[in-house]
C-alpha cells in the first residue's frame, strides 16, 4: 500500500469523472446527495448523463435527494473482480431514493442476514479513495 | 466490393418476410476445443478467429450443396476483433459483390442479412461469426478486461465501480433476489434451469458441458454473485458459427429443408434502466419486440412450438419465457420444473443446452439449434413435427427476436 494512502480513506475503484460526473462527486464532498434534475421536463437522470433520458435536453439543475429510501434488491459479490482491492464477500445494495431513482450502493452495519425487502435507509457518506484521489462515497445505513 | 458497416437494424416488414432462407449452418468444436483449452497440453496453441471461421464455414459450406461461387455476399461479425471482409474472402476463396460489417452479437446481423438480400444486393450471402473469448483471457466483470482487446466495460455497469458493483452476473443476481421477494422462489427453484439445460446439452455430442448435474451439486457449487451460483451462468468458450442464408426463391431443391427468416423485432430500454431491468425483468421491451415480430410473420405466439432463448443466467431465460408472454409473470421456474422446457414439453427451450451448457456464441448457436430442429433434422433432441420456432438474443437493455418457420 502506498505511503500516501490515509489509512483511514477505503481503497475503491475508480469512479467515472468528466462532464457532470465532477459535479455529482463535489456535492458529494459538501455531504449532499445531489442528482440531475432536468430543466425542462423535471424529472431525474441517474446515472450522471449528458442529456435527460426521458426527454433529451441537455441543461440541468443538482437536485437534493432527502437521502432516505427502501431496500429492492440486493446482491454479494463472491468472486473477485477487483484483484484483492475489496473483501470478498462484498455487499452491493440496490436503494429506491423517496425521490423515485434507483441507487446502486453498500450497505453499512446491514448483513445478508438481517436486510429486508422494504427495509428503510438512509444516505451517508464515507471516505474513500481511488487513482484520481480522495472523494465521499454515498453509502446507505438502516434508516 | 460495396464494404457497409452495420449501421442499425432494419424495421420489421412484411415485405422481407420470408424472403430469405438459411440453407447451411456450420459450428466449429465446441466441446473439443473447450476441452483442448482447458487441459492446454504441451503445445498447445489457442485458436484463431481465422482458423475458427474457415472450420465454420467449411462445413456450412459442405452441407449446404452450394459451390463457392455460388456465394457473391459476406457478412462478418467478430465480437473481439477479425479479418476486415476483403480479406476474408480471400481466405475463403470466394468473391463477393456485396460485403457488410456486420455487429457481433445475434441482435441484427440476421435480420440486415435477410433485408440486404430482399434488395438484391446480394442472393446467398455467408454470414460469419467468431469469438475467442478464452483465448484472449476475457473477464466478464471488473474495472477492465485482461487481454488484448481492451475495450472498456459496457456503460451498464462501469458507473457503479466506486461501489464495487460490475459484471453481468450481478444484474441478473439483482432480478433473481427481487423475483425471490415478489414471487417466492428459491435457490433450489432456481436450480431447475441449470438442470434442464444440463439434460438438453446432455443428448449433444458437441455441448461444452454433457455430464448430467444434480440439484445437490447445484446447491453446492459456488457462488459467483450471490444468490446465483456457478451453474446459474453461461460457458465461456471459443468458437465460430457461419450460417449461409440465400434468397428463399433460390432456397429449393437443395440437400435441406430451407429455414425461412418469418419475422423480427426490436424494443431497447430508453429511460429507468435498473427500474425496467429489476422489476419488470425486461417484460415491456420483450412484449413490444414480440409483437413485433409476430405481426411481421403473420403468427399468433400459440404457433411457436420451440425457444431458443439468450440464457446468459437461468433466471434471465426465464425472463424471457414468462417476458414474451409463453408463461404468465412469475410461472416460469414452475414451467420448468414441471418439465415443459424439455423435448416432448409444451414448449421445448434451448434443446442443445443453450449458453448455460451448450456453447456460449452470443445467441448463434441458437440460430443453429433452430435450423436443425426445423429441418427435422436434431436427431435425440428433435421436436416431433415442429414448424416454427422463435430465437431471443436479450440483453440488460434491449430484445431482438427472431421468428422461423420450416419451409418447403
Amino acid at each position: 500500500m502506498s505511503q500516501s494512502t490515509s489509512p483511514s480513506r477505503e481503497k475503491r475503484p475508480d469512479r467515472a469523472l468528466g462532464a457532470g460526473h465532477d459535479d455529482f462527486w463535489a456535492w458529494c464532498g459538501k455531504g449532499e446527495l445531489r442528482l440531475q434534475h432536468c430543466a425542462d421536463c423535471g424529472k431525474i437522470t441517474w446515472p450522471v448523463a449528458l442529456a435527460c433520458e426521458y426527454c433529451g435536453h441537455t441543461s440541468f439543475d443538482w437536485k437534493r435527494m432527502s437521502g432516505r429510501g427502501k431496500i429492492v434488491s440486493w446482491c454479494s459479490f463472491e468472486r473477485d473482480y477487483y484483484a484483492g482491492l475489496l473483501p470478498i464477500p462484498w455487499m452491493t445494495i440496490l436503494v429506491e431514493l423517496e425521490e423515485g431513482p434507483l441507487f446502486i450502493s453498500n450497505p453499512v452495519d446491514i448483513t445478508e442476514q438481517d436486510i429486508r425487502f422494504g427495509m428503510p435507509v438512509a444516505v451517508e457518506f464515507i471516505a474513500c479513495e481511488d487513482s484520481a484521489g480522495g472523494f465521499s462515497l454515498p453509502v446507505f445505513r438502516a434508516a | 466490393m460495396s464494404d457497409y458497416k452495420n449501421a442499425g437494424m432494419p424495421p420489421p416488414s412484411r415485405e422481407f418476410s420470408r424472403k430469405a432462407a438459411i440453407v447451411g449452418v456450420g459450428e466449429t468444436d465446441y466441446y473439443l476445443d473447450y476441452k483442448a483449452e482447458r487441459a492446454k497440453a504441451p503445445g498447445y496453441e489457442p485458436p484463431t478467429t481465422e482458423g475458427l471461421v474457415l472450420t465454420a464455414f467449411e462445413r456450412a459450406l459442405a452441407e449446404s450443396g452450394l459451390e463457392r461461387g455460388d456465394i457473391d455476399g459476406l457478412s462478418t461479425s467478430f465480437t473481439y476483433g477479425g479479418p476486415e471482409p476483403e480479406a476474408l474472402a480471400q481466405m475463403l476463396g470466394i468473391k463477393p459483390r456485396y460485403s457488410i460489417q456486420n455487429g457481433n452479437i445475434m441482435a441484427g446481423p440476421l435480420p440486415i442479412a435477410c433485408a440486404a438480400i430482399a434488395a438484391g444486393k446480394c442472393d446467398t450471402m455467408v454470414m460469419v461469426y467468431s469469438v475467442a473469448s478464452r483465448a484472449i483471457g476475457r473477464q466478464y466483470g471488473g474495472s477492465t478486461y485482461a487481454g488484448a482487446a481492451g475495450a472498456g466495460a459496457p456503460s451498464s455497469y462501469y458507473y457503479y465501480l466506486p461501489w464495487g458493483w460490475s459484471s453481468q452476473a450481478a444484474h441478473w443476481a439483482l432480478m433473481f433476489r427481487y423475483y425471490q421477494a415478489t414471487y417466492g422462489a428459491t435457490e433450489a427453484d432456481l436450480g431447475a434451469v441449470a438442470l434442464q439445460l444440463r439434460q438438453n446439452a446432455s443428448i449433444n455430442p458437441n455441448a461444452v458441458m454433457q455430464t448430467p448435474l444434480t440439484l445437490q451439486q447445484y446447491l453446492d457449487s459456488r457462488y459467483i454473485v450471490r444468490p446465483l451460483h456457478l451453474f446459474d451462468l453461461c460457458v465461456v468458450n471459443d468458437g465460430a458459427v457461419c450460417l449461409i442464408v440465400r434468397r428463399a426463391d433460390m432456397a429449393r431443391d437443395l440437400p435441406h429443408k430451407p429455414v425461412l427468416v418469418a419475422g423480427w423485432g426490436e424494443a431497447k430500454v430508453k429511460n429507468d434502466k435498473m427500474h425496467t431491468m429489476v422489476r419488470e425483468r425486461l417484460r415491456p421491451i420483450m412484449q413490444d419486440a414480440g409483437g413485433q415480430a409476430l405481426a411481421m410473420a403473420g403468427m399468433d405466439l400459440a404457433e411457436i412450438q420451440h425457444f431458443e432463448g439468450y440464457d446468459a443466467s437461468s433466471i434471465h431465460l426465464i425472463n424471457q419465457i414468462e417476458g414474451f408472454g409463453f408463461v404468465e409473470p412469475g410461472a416460469g421456474l414452475k414451467f420448468c420444473q414441471e418439465g415443459n422446457m424439455a423435448v416432448g414439453g409444451k414448449l421445448p427451450v434451448n434443446t442443445s443446452g443453450g449458453n448455460l451448457s451448450g456453447s456460449y456464441m452470443h445467441g448463434w448457436s441458437q440460430i443453429v439449434e433452430v435450423v436443425r430442429q426445423l429441418r427435422h433434422e436434431a436427431g435425440p433432441r428433435q421436436i416431433a413435427g415442429i414448424q416454427a420456432s422463435m430465437s431471443a438474443l436479450v440483453q440488460t437493455d434491449q430484445a431482438h427476436p427472431i421468428i422461423f418457420t420450416r419451409g418447403e
